[in-house]
């Protein structure tokens, strides 16, 4: 039987008495793009932090590529391939934007793909430019807009050459010319090849989003949460017709 | 005859095009060239012993810098590295006869050590927290030191050390040349890829992280390489002033180092050697007035913080380079375009 390149298995993670994450089971193959949706604080961002090692679970497993990952640390995770962007964008606010990215291109991941990647600026200003900011490279990240921070994310993210990336709402706060810039960046990288030196595989990703019609468009599956638990999962057109879905976005008799 | 004319054709040119243009380069050209001719024009010891003593402080200064500085860990006990430094050259040198020369980079050992040791235990603390529990330290050491007083002297300190050098002039020049090599290679460590990566865990440790560095080895490499530097200071002190005392672990001697480098600008390496230049002789020369000494310390330190709080080098940049708001290269303040990408300068 072949090894599941993603597996989460009863993932549970609670503050104080607040159950974020509830038992939480599902599958990924290699190259799917997941949507993960859910009203606000249904859990995604917890998900996906349990997934990167930025919080420790309460309990149950998550395998990436037959391997556990629950307890590694989050630097070793990031180095096994799974790359993850922030919700409330973090950029190293003092540092040019080129300095940003350099970092992720120093990991030990992203410099163990031979010699010629060691040129770490030049890497890192393809990455960039795979974002779109390469114009702004020697910008300090503080006079960044929200749209170009939540780019600047994504170079860093893409930067360590996933081969699972965790977006965490790509478009949030993106005018819908960006939100349709980001869509087809994402696209791009999922279909692989060389950016420059940034080599891309096609990385699977689980994308958390409220741009529902967008999300549509990109990604192959859904899974919904609420309070926690798995709400439902399935094709986009699946999660849009069923009534539940519908109930815990709109409340009780929302669909009719 | 004619090779010889042909290099010095050539080492002006590099020196036009590149020092030159910048201010602040020839500041730090005429730094270079005056603290290595000052003996050509000087000799009165008590000059030489302030600009020994100076050099003696920038590298700790710079130290501190480089682990606080950069990566934010704020450690308000630096004195300890200091200490360390000092007290372990001396031990080596009056108990078992190493020269100076063995004893100060094996001081510089055992510094490291201590960094590893006090890095250990606050990998996991930030902030006040941080700056608490590494204060703490030299004076646990303080405390050892005089609970053993048969090997470190108590109060009174090992005293009678032997100096590097006999002679006036030698002294000088191996700590002024220390000085400047380490703090250049201090600025080299911090211009380099982990430079960055040390600047980017003072923004922000957890999405360094996501970005798969692993923060607990750099972490403890600043902690390391910090230790490194001032343990390399300390002994030049002990062994300079011939005496290592409990003087060198004073919660004081931790307070001056962060206040030399955040009057100087945190973050540069050269900042707090030159707020070290500029404050430590000043102290020296205010000495026949005694009881104000530490008044007028505090009144320049304070006025500096109020008007130039990114301290006092990045005001004096400012003033005399612009940034070209297109290609980021520095310019000087007197031009209207960019000398590399002619863009205009506001």
């Amino acid at each position: 039987m072949a090894v599941p390149f993603l597996e989460v298995e009863a993932l549970t993670k609670s503050f104080g008495g607040l159950r974020a994450v509830d038992n939480v089971h599902f599958r990924m193959e290699q190259k799917e793009i997941v949507g993960l949706i859910g009203p606000n604080g249904a859990g995604k961002t917890t998900l996906l932090r349990l997934l990167t090692g930025i919080l420790k679970p309460d309990s149950g497993s998550v395998r990436f590529k037959g391997k556990q990952i629950i307890g590694m640390k989050t630097w070793d995770i990031v180095n096994l391939g799974v790359a993850c962007t922030f919700q409330n964008m973090r950029p190293f606010r003092r540092l040019p934007i080129i300095a940003n990215v350099m970092v992720s291109c120093l990991s030990p991941r992203a410099m163990k793909r031979g010699e010629w990647v060691k040129v770490v600026e030049a890497k890192a200003m393809d990455a960039l430019e795979f974002a779109g900011i390469s114009d702004m490279a020697l910008e300090k990240a503080s006079t960044l807009s929200q749209g170009d921070l939540k780019r600047l994310e994504v170079a860093r993210a893409v930067a360590t050459e996933p081969d699972l990336l965790l977006l965490d709402e790509p478009f949030g706060g993106l005018s819908p010319a960006e939100t349709d810039l980001m869509a087809k960046s994402i696209r791009r990288l999922h279909k692989g090849g060389r950016f420059g030196r940034l080599h891309s595989e096609g990385p699977a990703m689980i994308i958390v989003e409220h741009k529902l019609q967008q999300l549509m468009k990109i990604v192959d599956r859904i899974i919904v949460l609420n309070f926690g638990t798995l709400l439902a999962e399935g094709t986009p057109e699946e999660v849009v017709n069923n009534p539940r879905v519908i109930e815990a976005y709109l409340g009780q008799g929302g669909g009719q | 005859m004619v090779n010889a004319g042909f290099y010095l054709k050539r080492f002006y040119t590099i020196v036009r095009g590149e020092v030159l243009v910048l201010p602040s380069r020839i500041i730090v050209a005429l730094f270079f060239i005056i603290l290595l001719g000052l003996p050509l024009v000087s000799q009165n010891p008590y000059l030489i012993r302030v600009v020994i003593l100076t050099s003696i402080f920038a590298i700790l200064a710079a130290s501190w810098d480089l682990l606080s500085g950069f990566t934010g860990q704020m450690n308000f006990g630096h004195a300890l590295f200091f200490g360390v430094g000092a007290y372990t050259s001396a031990l080596l040198n009056i108990h078992l006869q190493i020269s100076p020369w063995g004893g100060v980079p094996l001081g510089a050992v055992a510094a490291v050590l201590a960094g590893l040791i006090v890095g250990i235990p606050c990998l996991r603390l930030k902030g006040t927290y941080l700056a608490l529990t590494t204060m703490a330290f030299p004076i646990i050491l303080m405390g050892i030191v005089f609970a053993l007083p048969d090997l470190t002297g108590g109060e009174l300190g090992i005293s009678g050390l032997r100096r590097l050098s006999n002679s006036l002039l030698g002294n000088y020049y191996i700590h002024v040349v220390a000085m400047l090599t380490l703090c250049t290679i201090m600025w080299k460590i911090t211009d380099s890829h982990t430079g960055i990566i040390f600047h980017a865990i003072r923004e922000d440790e957890l999405a360094v992280r996501a970005s798969g560095i692993n923060t607990t080895r750099y972490k403890l490499l600043a902690f390391c390489l910090s230790g490194l530097f001032a343990g390399l200071s300390g002994g030049l002190y002990a062994h300079y002033m011939r005496i290592a005392g409990p003087s060198t672990l004073e919660v004081s001697m931790s307070f001056s180092v962060v206040i030399w480098a955040v009057f100087g600008g945190l973050a540069t390496i050269y900042g707090p050697v030159a707020a070290v230049f500029i404050l430590f002789p000043l102290l020296e020369f205010v000495r026949f007035w005694p009881e104000y000494r530490a008044l007028i310390f505090a009144v320049i330190v304070l006025i500096i913080l109020l008007y130039m709080p990114e301290g006092l080098i990045h005001w004096v940049r400012d003033k005399i380079e612009k940034e070209c708001p297109r290609c980021k290269i520095r310019n000087v303040a007197t031009r209207n375009t960019c000398r590399i990408c002619t863009a205009a300068l506001d």
